[in-house]
């Protein structure tokens, strides 16, 4: 059985990390980058430019429309890292001088957590909640941080390792009701739960292409107009993106963008309810390994996210066991470290268990086949360690 | 990024020679090191005939390199006396299987259980 397994092509189970393109979007990307398609600079006047620009509009509506927001409050960014660190360093410092309080969760994205702490170094006041072993931020918990002095909270929609969902349309009507600008990182929600900036009452929101079928380095960020957020822009230069993201707009990405929103959105119920029984598929079969447990919450979860933990596995060996899977161990956005996932820590696992722990995450092109082989493989590899691992207590010889 | 491993290791690893354990009896010994809550656990068994050690088996809890420094200590111990088995140093599996350095202290639990292997090694097991 393991030779037939191991000659067979990987399997892709990283979709939290990237998608692959979605085939309609590429089709539009690469007519955009044909000799007849759109090479003009967006910002030209000319009839280059300004065909260059109206593909940017209607990819700007197209975006727009996916989260209910009207097109001027979406900013063109390199993706989700560019455009958290823009709302968090450019509303905090631009509101310094009313206050230098800001909070935001202890199992955010390393881009949301890394620019919190440069925050930290200016001088700010940082308040970092614990989530519950389920990986929920309470509602209440952001009522009990705010101070007079907040001017930021910055939530997460879904959480990139383990799939939990925050109630964010709760967490944005306290800070609405205490005037406290509030930014949503919706790089794993986007095109998987519905997303409304109005009735979620958020001012600030997140966006990246390439986990939802886009191309990589582009993203977005929405910015609430009206009444206007005070923000500072990062970089300086052409004064694109009315000055708050200077740089050349790149068509071609973000008509890809554009395209995979609007075919995301449009999908996104029949693209849930398939990918919602994939996992369900997968969970039966890794839970019949036995010894495998569940890493967050058990029903607050996107459709595509399966972190589990596997009990009496070392990790390294697990990895190194399931490398015909395209999986991944904590975030793939900080691998290179050997410490143990620093969200699943948050959630009360040991190093121990969250270092074998693997998030398996599905998205549109899984299929059956995938979820099948995959069990075998984690059943055949899990088996194979165990049984040469020592039994828990040993008496000498 | 997860670490390298030479050939050696992703062979052992993958094809584990003499895993599991001799219960206890004639001419059985056994010695453990490690613990699977510090992330690192051996214990290795050995039937002695004549004075020398005919077969072993080894069990094994921790990253690839350590399962493949099981699985080739399990060979390369056969044929060793009592005094041979004591003078056993960690370097000797290093070199075979070039451990990462920040991964050579596990090797020292490797020494460790097979010293309490040779120290299970009453006179009388001949």
């Amino acid at each position: 059985m393991s030779v037939s397994l191991k000659s067979a092509p990987a399997i892709y189970l990283d979709y939290a990390a990237t998608t692959p393109v979605d085939p309609r979007v590429a089709e539009l990307m690469i007519e955009c980058l044909r000799p007849e398609g759109a090479h003009g600079n967006p910002s030209s006047g000319h009839t280059f430019g300004t065909r260059a620009r109206a593909m940017v509009e209607k990819a700007r509506q197209q975006v727009a429309a996916s989260i209910g927001a009207r097109p001027e409050c979406i900013i063109w960014t390199s993706g989700a890292t560019e455009s958290d660190n823009l709302a968090i360093l450019g509303v905090a410092r631009f509101h310094a001088d009313r206050g230098r309080h800001v909070v935001t969760a202890r199992t955010e994205h390393k881009a949301v957590v890394d620019a919190f702490k440069q925050l930290e170094k200016e001088g700010f006041d940082v308040t970092w909640i614990k989530p519950g072993d389920d990986g929920i931020v309470r509602p209440e918990q952001v009522r009990e941080a705010l101070r007079p002095d907040t001017q930021l909270v910055s939530i997460m929609h879904v959480n990139n390792e383990t799939g939990v969902i925050q109630d964010v349309a709760a967490i944005g009507a306290i800070c609405r009701e205490r005037g406290v600008a509030f930014h949503v990182d919706a790089a794993q929600s986007a095109g998987k739960l519905p997303i409304n900036i109005e009735t979620m009452n958020i001012d600030l929101l997140s966006l990246t292409a390439h986990k939802a079928y886009g191309p990589k380095g582009i993203g977005v960020l929405y910015l609430r107009r009206r009444p206007p957020l005070g923000i500072r822009p990062l970089s300086y230069g052409g004064g694109q993106e009315t000055g708050l993201r200077s740089g050349t707009l790149p068509t071609h990405q973000i008509v890809g963008m554009g395209a995979a929103f609007e075919i995301g959105e449009r999908e996104r119920e029949a693209d849930v309810a398939r990918i919602t029984l994939l996992r369900e598929r997968l969970w039966q079969g890794l839970a019949a390994i036995g010894g495998v447990e569940l890493n967050g919450h058990p029903t607050e979860r996107v459709a595509g996210v399966l972190n589990v933990c596997f009990h009496n596995v070392e990790g390294e060996s697990l990895r190194f066991g399931l490398r015909e899977l395209a999986v991944s161990s904590g975030s793939a956005c900080s691998s290179g470290s050997d410490e143990a996932s620093y969200v699943l820590r948050a959630l009360g696992r040991s190093d121990q268990l969250a270092q074998s722990s693997i998030r398996f995450s599905l998205g549109r092109f899984t299929t059956e086949e995938d979820v099948d082989r995959a069990i075998a493989i984690v059943n055949r590899e899990v088996t194979r360690l165990r049984a040469l691992a020592p039994a828990a207590s040993i008496p000498s010889a | 990024m997860e670490p390298e491993y030479s050939p050696t290791v992703v062979d052992h690893f993958e094809q584990p020679r003499n895993g599991g354990r001799f219960e206890a009896g004639e001419g059985v010994i056994r010695g453990t090191a490690g613990s699977i809550a510090q992330g690192t656990m051996f214990v290795l068994s050995a039937r002695v005939v004549g004075g020398r050690i005919e077969e072993v088996r080894f069990e094994a809890y921790g990253c690839p390199h350590c399962i493949a420094a099981g699985s080739w200590l399990s060979e390369r111990l056969v044929g060793l006396t009592r005094d041979e088995l004591r003078d056993w140093r960690w370097r000797d599996a290093d070199q075979a299987l070039q451990f990462p350095k920040e991964k050579r202290g596990r090797l020292l639990i490797l020494e460790d259980a097979v010293r309490a292997l040779s120290g299970a090694w009453a006179p009388q097991h001949r």
